[in-house]
């Protein structure tokens, strides 16, 4: 345990309070907005969830989600797939079937210009493995954890390992999205506030 | 505790009639007086903070859902604003253990309110990039308050960064800028501990690369990599400890730990060139020059640094052992093994009897002189 400092002090303790407080503020304001933001402004999406292996994975108090979407099939993707072992991230084009919900229609490790009735949906960074022939690619988009009260979880883990958990999402202009509402069979259980 | 032996010394050299006594309790006071010196009360302060930093994080992770949201984050703001401002107050008031404590307690809240938003709304974002947000409050915390304390505080979560970012890839390679954010936060430390003049904590950094080297050896073992280690450890070593060098005087300011750390990194790599080796005769050659490296270590550097010395005595006992093992080890099987290792080591203790006889005598003669 060093003890505290001998050297002279720099800043005013108060004016470096003011600092470190409003720095930190700052911080958790941001991740609060920049979700905010995206639940405000963002194009809506209805997804459909699928069961996660293994079934029971209520990990502490957080459902985890799994979309039809995050499992995109070799022949979707236009542009070639990187040649080595890389860190990556792909774009998909959603676009809305008769059924109501949104599924892929186009994948790429491009970026996709936006066009007409589609949405374009960025994944998070992952490490892509090449194999010949190619093989479906798992991704990730920031919205695969739901945390619930103590005890809710294993209701909705049971609808969605019998698919009938719908999450509708709001995706904003840079293909990024958070969670708007969860529904079982169609009727809203978790509606989230802005704030 | 060095208060403790500094005490028992002077005792000694007070009957021999070799210390005044007056002057052995001016030198005792003069210990006490100093602000860097370890006090129970202190650490007990700093103790208790943590604790009640682990009650906040409890707190956040027992979901707290008796509260509306908005409530809960308007709390959590308010925690890290008190607590920075009651450490400003103390700080102002000369009270400078108490306001670390404050320090390291507001500091747990910011790493407490950056997981209760992330749950609260869902964010599954990366948690490597929640560790270093928790990190970069606790390094400014650090800066503007110039405190040792907090600059510990940043080393320990620059670890629990290098710990995050290891489990959340799965110990495979992460991509090129979580690897080199690693040795950036070490640096990072670094810098803090000689603005705010923390000391030990340096340890935490230089060890943090040292961690890091080895990860990446482990990931992708390669031949040259493991050479480029032994090489360029033994460089940087020779440079700090070589007399003559140009380097040492000032590596001698920052006292005994750029030796030991390049001494460290020098054996680190001859460890990987060790586990590269193949072959009866590329073994022994390995293990012969990794003997050498650690009495070059000790001859070098021994006398004037204990952590060296032991480091190298570690290092070729170690070596020793496993190329007896290797390769008499094998053809004798395990009662033979016994037996080399007890030769072994009776051989390295009459060595180190030597060298440590040496030393003492070559320290003798220099203070006589």
């Amino acid at each position: 345990m060093s003890g505290e400092t001998q050297k002279s002090r720099w800043l005013n303790p108060l004016l470096a309070a003011l600092l470190v407080a409003g720095a930190q503020t700052a911080a958790l304001g941001y991740m609060i907005e920049s979700r905010a933001s995206i639940l405000r402004s963002g194009r809506e999406v209805l997804l459909k969830t699928v069961p996660v292996d293994p079934r029971d994975l209520l990990r502490g108090d957080y459902v985890i989600l799994s979309y039809d979407i995050s499992r995109i099939e070799p022949e979707l993707f236009t542009g070639g797939f990187p040649a080595e072992e890389k860190e990556a991230q792909i774009y998909v084009r959603l676009e809305q079937q008769l059924d109501g919900f949104w599924t892929v229609t186009q994948a790429a490790f491009q970026p996709l210009a936006a066009a007409g009735d589609t949405v374009v949906l960025r994944s998070l960074p992952f490490v892509y493995y090449p194999s010949t022939p190619p093989a479906p690619v798992n991704v990730e988009y920031g919205i695969e954890r739901f945390y619930v009260p103590e005890g809710e979880g294993r209701t909705l883990e049971e609808a969605r390992n019998a698919e009938a958990l719908s999450v509708d999402v709001r995706v904003d202009a840079g293909g990024k999205a958070q969670i708007r509402e969860i529904a079982v069979n169609g009727s809203p259980v978790y509606e989230e506030p802005l704030y | 505790m060095y208060r403790a032996r500094l005490e028992r010394d002077f005792k000694g050299w007070i009957d021999k009639g070799l210390l005044p006594e007056s002057a052995a309790r001016a030198m005792l006071a003069e210990y006490d007086g100093r602000e860097s010196t370890f006090r129970a009360g202190r650490v007990l302060l700093v103790l208790a903070a943590l604790l009640l930093s682990a009650s906040i994080l409890l707190l956040v992770a027992a979901n707290w859902e008796a509260l509306p949201r908005l409530a809960r984050v308007v709390g959590i703001i308010a925690l890290v604003w008190g607590l920075h401002f009651a450490a400003a107050w103390l700080a102002r008031a000369g009270r400078s253990g108490l306001a670390a404590s404050a320090l390291v307690i507001g500091s747990a809240s910011f790493g407490g309110g950056i997981a209760l938003i992330g749950q609260m709304y869902h964010l599954s974002g990366d948690a490597a990039d929640a560790a270093l947000l928790w990190f970069a409050g606790a390094a400014l915390s650090a800066v503007a308050f110039r405190s040792a304390t907090m600059t510990a505080a940043a080393g320990g979560l620059a670890w629990f960064y290098f710990g995050t970012v290891l489990t959340e890839s799965n110990f495979n390679l992460a991509s090129d800028w979580r690897l080199w954010s690693v040795p950036a936060l070490a640096i990072l430390v670094v810098l803090l501990v000689r603005f705010t003049d923390a000391g030990r904590a340096r340890h935490l950094a230089y060890l943090l690369v040292l961690a890091w080297l080895s990860w990446l050896y482990v990931d992708s073992p390669s031949l040259a990599f493991a050479g480029g280690l032994a090489a360029s450890g033994l460089a940087a070593f020779l440079a700090a400890a070589m007399p003559g060098s140009p380097l040492r005087p000032l590596a001698m300011e920052a006292g005994s730990a750029p030796a030991f750390y390049s001494f460290a990194l020098a054996l680190l790599g001859f460890a990987a060139l060790q586990y590269e080796a193949v072959g009866l005769t590329t073994e022994i050659v390995t293990g012969a020059c990794t003997l050498l490296v650690a009495l070059l270590g000790i001859a070098v550097a021994g006398a004037q640094n204990g952590a060296v010395r032991y480091l190298g005595y570690v290092a070729f006992a170690g070596e020793l052992l496993y190329l007896a093992f290797e390769t008499l080890g094998s053809m004798l099987g395990t009662s033979g093994f016994f037996l080399i290792s007890g030769l072994v080591v009776a051989g390295i203790a009459w060595l180190v009897i030597r060298i440590e006889g040496h030393m003492a005598r070559a320290r003798r003669t220099e203070a006589s002189q």
